[in-house]
C-alpha cells in the first residue's frame, strides 16, 4: 500500500470525493431546512418541563419526576403554553418563584458563566498544548539508529539468548508476560 | 451468629491486609524474596475474609436475622428471594462488602496469574499497592461503614425491605456487581502503574502485564453502565435512560478516562512515548472510581453542609487525596526516567489520531466533572443554589460526541507515523459513501434536523471504517480476523456507533404526552393508537399491584402499574414498554382516580431506536471479549519501532512466549 500508484488528473482522483461532498451538503440542507413540523403544545410542555427542576426531589427534572409538586408544575406549564407565553417567559417565571436553582440550565451570567466558559478554555488549552508539542516534534531532528546502535542491540540479544535470568533486565521491562 | 461471623470476616480481612502490607513491604525494602512470596497467603486470607463477610451478610438476609442492623433496615420477610439476595448491594454498608469481596477476588487472581513472578519487585509492589487498597476498604467496614452493627429487634419485628425501586426489576441483581467488577478491576492496572513508578521500571513491561486486566475491567464497567441505564429506563418510568445525574456521571467518568487510556496506551506500546500521560490517565481512572464513590455515597450532593455528618465521606475523600498526591509525587520523582526519546512525525497518523482522541475524552470527562461538582463549588463559595442538568450536559457533550464519531471514521485507516492525502482518499471513499448513504436513508425515512442527520452520517462513516478493517482482517485470516485486540476493538467501535445513533435518534425525536382516559376510550399519539381496556388488581407478598391494561396498535394488553408497598406507604410506578426495532412505546401510570368510573392518567413516551442501545451494549461486550482473547500478533518484546529493513532477518532468540 506504501507505493500507491498516483495516476489521472486531480479531478479524476478526487471526483468521487466531490460527489460525496455535494450529496452530503444536499442531504444536510434538506434535513436542516426541509419541512419540519412545528413543535406542538405538548412537545413544548415536555421541552420546558425537562429544563425545570422538581422542587422537592433531588436532581430530577419536573418531566422525570412523578411527585405531586412536579405533576402540578407540569399542569401549570401546559396552561402557560396555552396562554401563549414563550418558553423563556415560563422559565423565568419559575426562576423568580423558586430561585435560579430551579432551572437545570445554569444562566450565563456571574459565577455561573464559568460552567460554560471553563470547558471551552480547557479544550482550547488542550488543543494549544497539542499544537505546541507537534511543533516541537517537527523541529526536532529525527533520531536515526547508527550501525553502532544496531550492533549494540544485536549483542544484547545474543547475551539474552545465553542467559534468560529474569534479574538480567537492564531496561526494566520485566520478563515476558 | 451471623453478626459474629461477619465481624470475624472483616477482622480477618483487615488483619491479613495490614500484616500483608507490613510483611511484603519489609520484604521488598530489605530484599527478602521469601517474605515477598508470602503475599499469596495474605491475598488468600484477605479474599477469605471478604468471602466470609459476604456469606454472613447473605445468610443474615436470607434467614431475616434482624439482630444485624443492616438487615433490620433493608430486609423484610416479605421481599422475594432474588431481591432479598440483591439487598446486599442495595445500601451503602452492604455495597462495601461487595466491593471488598471483588477486590479480594482480583487480588487472588493477580497472585495466581503472576505466581511465578511473586518475588519480582514489580509484581511485589503491585500486590503491596492492592493490599493497601484492601486495608482501606476493610477499614471502612471495620469503622465508618460497618455493615455488622448489632440491633435488638422487638418481638414481631419486620424490616421495611429494600428501597421499592430496588425490588422492581431483575437487572438490580446484575447491574451493581457488573459495575463493581469494572470499578474495582481498575485497581489492578493502577497497582502495576504505582509499582512501575516505585521500582523505576517504567518501560513497557508493566503495560503488557496489565493490558488484558485493563480491558476486562473496562468491559465490565461498560456492561455495568449500560445495564444501569436499562434499569433506569425499565424502572423509573419517565421514558428516559440517561439523566446525567451524579450517580450516572460518577460511573461515566472512569469509563471516559479508561477509554482514553486504552487508546493512548497503544502509542506507548508501539512507540514508547506518552509514558507520563498514560500513567496519569490510569491513576486518574482509579482515583475517579474513588471520587465517584465519594460523590454518590457521602450525601455531599444534597448539600455541602451535610458533609461533616458523614464520616465515610471524609474517609473516601482523604483516600482520594492520598491517591492523587502519591501519584503526582511518584511521577515527579521518576520524571527523568519517564521522559521518552521518540517523537510523533505527523498529526495525520495513527498516533496523532490517538492524541486527538485523548484531548476529546479528557474534555468530555472535564465537562462531566465540572457539571457534576459545579453546584457544590458555587454553594461552598457564596451559598447560592444552582442546578446543572440535562440540557447543559447535552449541549456541551454533543459537539465532543460528533467529533469523536468523525475521529472514529478516520483513525482506524490511518497508518502509524505518517499518512498521505492520497492514502486517505483511497481508503476512506467507501466509508464516506456509507456515511452519505445513511444520511440519505435517514432523510428518506423522515429524519430532519441538522445535528441528528449529521450524526447519522458520521455514524455511517465510522461504521464503514470499522467494517473495512474487519473485512480486510477476515479476508486475510478467515474467522481469526475477528479475534484479537485490533479487530475486537473495531467490533467495539461498531457497538459504540450503534449506541451513538440510538442516542441521537431517541433524544432528538422523543415525543411525550399525558392522557386521561376512561375505560374503552382510545388515544392517538405519534402514529400509535392506545386503547384503555380496564384495570386489574394483583396481591403480592410485598405489594399491591394496580395494573392499567392498554392495547398499543392492537397488541397487548400492556400493563403499566402502580405498586403500593405494604411497608412505608410508598407508591411506586412500574412502566410497561413495547419495544420494536423501530421504536419504543413506554407507558407509565401517573394517577388512578378511584370512584371516577375508573379513569386513569397515563404518560406515553415514544422514542425511536431505543432497543439498539441495548443491542449496541451487547456488541461492545462481545467486541471486548474478542479483544481479550489473544489474536495472532507480534511478540511484544520485538522491537516494533525498528526500521522496516531491520525487521526481517533473525528470529528473536531467547524469548519464549
Amino acid at each position: 500500500m506504501s507505493s500507491l500508484i498516483v495516476k489521472g488528473s486531480p479531478l479524476r482522483r478526487w471526483g468521487p470525493w466531490i460527489a460525496v461532498f455535494v450529496v452530503a451538503v444536499g442531504v444536510l440542507s434538506i434535513a436542516t431546512f426541509g419541512t419540519l413540523s412545528a413543535p406542538t403544545a405538548q412537545d413544548r410542555v415536555s421541552t420546558i418541563s425537562n429544563s425545570v427542576k422538581c422542587p422537592v426531589c433531588s436532581g430530577e427534572s419536573v418531566a422525570a419526576s412523578n411527585a405531586p409538586a412536579s405533576q402540578e408544575i407540569r399542569r401549570q406549564i401546559a396552561e402557560q403554553v396555552q396562554q401563549g407565553q414563550t418558553d423563556e417567559e415560563i422559565r423565568s417565571f419559575y426562576a423568580a418563584k423558586y430561585g435560579q436553582g430551579i432551572l437545570l440550565t445554569p444562566s450565563a451570567s456571574g459565577v455561573n458563566a464559568l460552567v460554560w466558559i471553563l470547558p471551552i478554555v480547557a479544550f482550547a488549552i488542550g488543543i494549544a498544548a497539542l499544537a505546541i508539542v507537534f511543533r516541537r516534534w517537527s523541529t526536532m531532528p529525527a533520531e536515526r539508529a547508527t550501525d553502532e546502535d544496531r550492533e549494540l542491540v544485536a549483542s544484547a540479544l545474543r547475551a539474552e539468548a545465553d542467559d534468560s535470568d529474569i534479574d538480567n533486565d537492564p531496561h526494566g521491562e520485566g520478563a515476558s508476560r | 451468629m451471623n453478626l459474629a461471623l461477619g465481624r470475624a470476616g472483616v477482622t480477618l480481612g483487615l488483619a491479613a491486609a495490614v500484616l500483608g502490607v507490613i510483611t511484603v513491604g519489609y520484604g521488598l525494602i530489605r530484599k527478602r524474596p521469601d517474605l515477598v512470596r508470602l503475599s499469596r497467603w495474605y491475598a488468600a486470607l484477605v479474599f477469605f475474609g471478604g468471602f466470609v463477610a459476604a456469606c454472613a451478610m447473605e445468610s443474615a438476609l436470607i434467614t431475616r436475622d434482624f439482630t444485624v442492623k443492616y438487615v433490620a433496615e433493608n430486609g423484610s420477610t416479605k421481599t422475594p428471594a432474588l431481591y432479598n439476595f440483591a439487598t446486599m448491594w442495595g445500601a451503602l454498608e452492604g455495597s462495601i462488602i461487595l466491593w471488598a469481596l471483588i477486590l479480594g477476588g482480583y487480588l487472588v487472581a493477580v497472585v495466581l496469574k503472576f505466581r511465578k513472578r511473586l518475588a519480582d519487585p514489580l509484581v511485589g509492589w503491585a500486590v503491596l499497592t492492592m493490599l493497601v487498597v484492601c486495608v482501606f476498604f476493610f477499614g471502612l467496614m471495620a469503622g465508618p461503614a460497618n455493615p455488622f452493627t448489632g440491633f435488638s429487634p422487638p418481638a414481631g419485628f419486620d424490616g421495611p425491605g429494600p428501597n421499592p425501586l430496588l425490588q422492581n426489576n431483575l437487572l438490580m441483581a446484575f447491574h451493581p456487581p457488573m459495575l463493581y467488577l469494572g470499578y474495582v478491576g481498575f485497581t489492578v492496572p493502577f497497582a502495576f502503574a504505582i509499582a512501575a513508578l516505585i521500582t523505576g521500571r517504567v518501560g513497557e513491561g508493566w503495560l503488557l502485564a496489565t493490558r488484558r486486566w485493563t480491558l476486562i475491567a473496562w468491559g465490565f464497567l461498560t456492561v455495568g453502565i449500560i445495564l444501569g441505564s436499562w434499569w433506569s429506563y425499565e424502572v423509573l418510568g419517565w421514558g428516559g435512560y440517561w439523566a446525567w445525574d451524579p450517580v450516572e456521571n460518577a460511573s461515566l467518568l472512569p469509563w471516559l478516562t479508561g477509554t482514553a487510556y486504552l487508546h493512548s496506551v497503544l502509542v506507548q506500546e508501539r512507540r514508547g512515548m506518552l509514558r507520563v500521560w498514560n500513567i496519569s490517565l490510569l491513576c486518574a481512572t482509579f482515583a475517579l472510581t474513588i471520587l465517584g464513590t465519594w460523590i454518590t455515597r457521602s450525601g455531599v450532593l444534597e448539600s455541602v453542609h451535610a458533609f461533616t455528618t458523614s464520616s465515610i465521606g471524609i474517609a473516601l475523600i482523604s483516600f482520594f487525596a492520598l491517591i492523587v498526591f502519591s501519584t503526582v509525587g511518584l511521577i515527579g520523582w521518576r520524571g527523568d526516567r519517564l521522559r521518552s526519546p521518540g517523537r510523533i512525525d505527523s498529526p495525520l497518523s495513527r498516533e496523532g489520531a490517538f492524541l486527538a482522541n485523548n484531548v476529546l475524552f479528557a474534555a468530555f470527562a472535564f465537562v462531566i466533572l465540572l457539571g457534576t461538582l459545579f453546584p457544590l463549588a458555587v454553594e461552598a463559595l457564596n451559598n447560592d443554589r444552582v442546578s446543572v442538568g440535562v440540557p447543559y450536559f447535552n449541549r456541551m457533550t454533543m459537539p465532543i460526541g460528533l467529533t469523536l464519531l468523525f475521529l472514529m471514521a478516520i483513525a482506524p485507516v490511518l497508518p502509524w507515523r505518517k499518512a498521505s492525502a492520497e492514502l486517505l482518499r483511497h481508503r476512506l471513499i467507501w466509508p464516506a459513501w456509507i456515511g452519505v448513504g445513511s444520511m440519505v436513508f435517514s432523510v428518506v425515512v423522515g429524519a430532519r434536523g441538522f445535528i441528528p442527520v449529521l450524526a447519522f452520517g458520521l455514524g455511517g462513516f465510522a461504521a464503514g471504517s470499522a467494517g473495512r478493517q474487519i473485512a480486510l482482517a477476515t479476508r486475510r485470516q478467515g474467522w481469526r480476523g475477528f479475534v484479537g485486540r485490533a479487530n475486537g476493538g473495531m467490533v467495539v467501535h461498531l457497538g459504540v456507533i450503534i449506541i451513538a445513533m440510538a442516542f441521537a435518534a431517541s433524544s432528538s425525536y422523543v415525543r411525550q404526552a399525558e392522557f386521561t382516559l376512561t375505560p374503552g376510550q382510545s388515544a392517538e399519539f405519534a402514529g400509535h393508537t392506545l386503547v384503555y381496556e380496564g384495570q386489574n388488581r394483583k396481591q403480592e407478598s410485598a405489594k399491591i399491584v394496580d395494573q392499567v391494561l392498554i392495547r398499543i396498535d392492537g397488541t397487548g394488553p400492556w400493563a403499566p402499574s402502580l405498586n403500593k408497598f405494604a411497608n412505608g406507604n410508598q407508591t411506586i410506578g412500574t412502566p410497561s414498554v413495547r419495544s420494536t426495532f423501530k421504536d419504543d412505546v413506554a407507558l407509565s401510570v401517573i394517577d388512578i382516580r378511584d370512584g371516577e368510573n375508573g379513569s386513569v392518567t397515563i404518560r406515553v413516551t415514544v422514542q425511536p431506536l431505543i432497543i439498539w442501545l441495548w443491542i449496541g451494549g451487547g456488541v461492545m461486550a462481545f467486541g471486548t471479549l474478542l479483544a481479550v482473547f489473544p489474536g495472532r500478533r507480534r511478540n511484544p518484546l520485538d522491537a516494533v519501532s525498528a526500521p522496516l529493513a531491520m525487521e526481517s532477518p533473525k528470529e528473536p532468540t531467547g524469548v519464549t512466549p
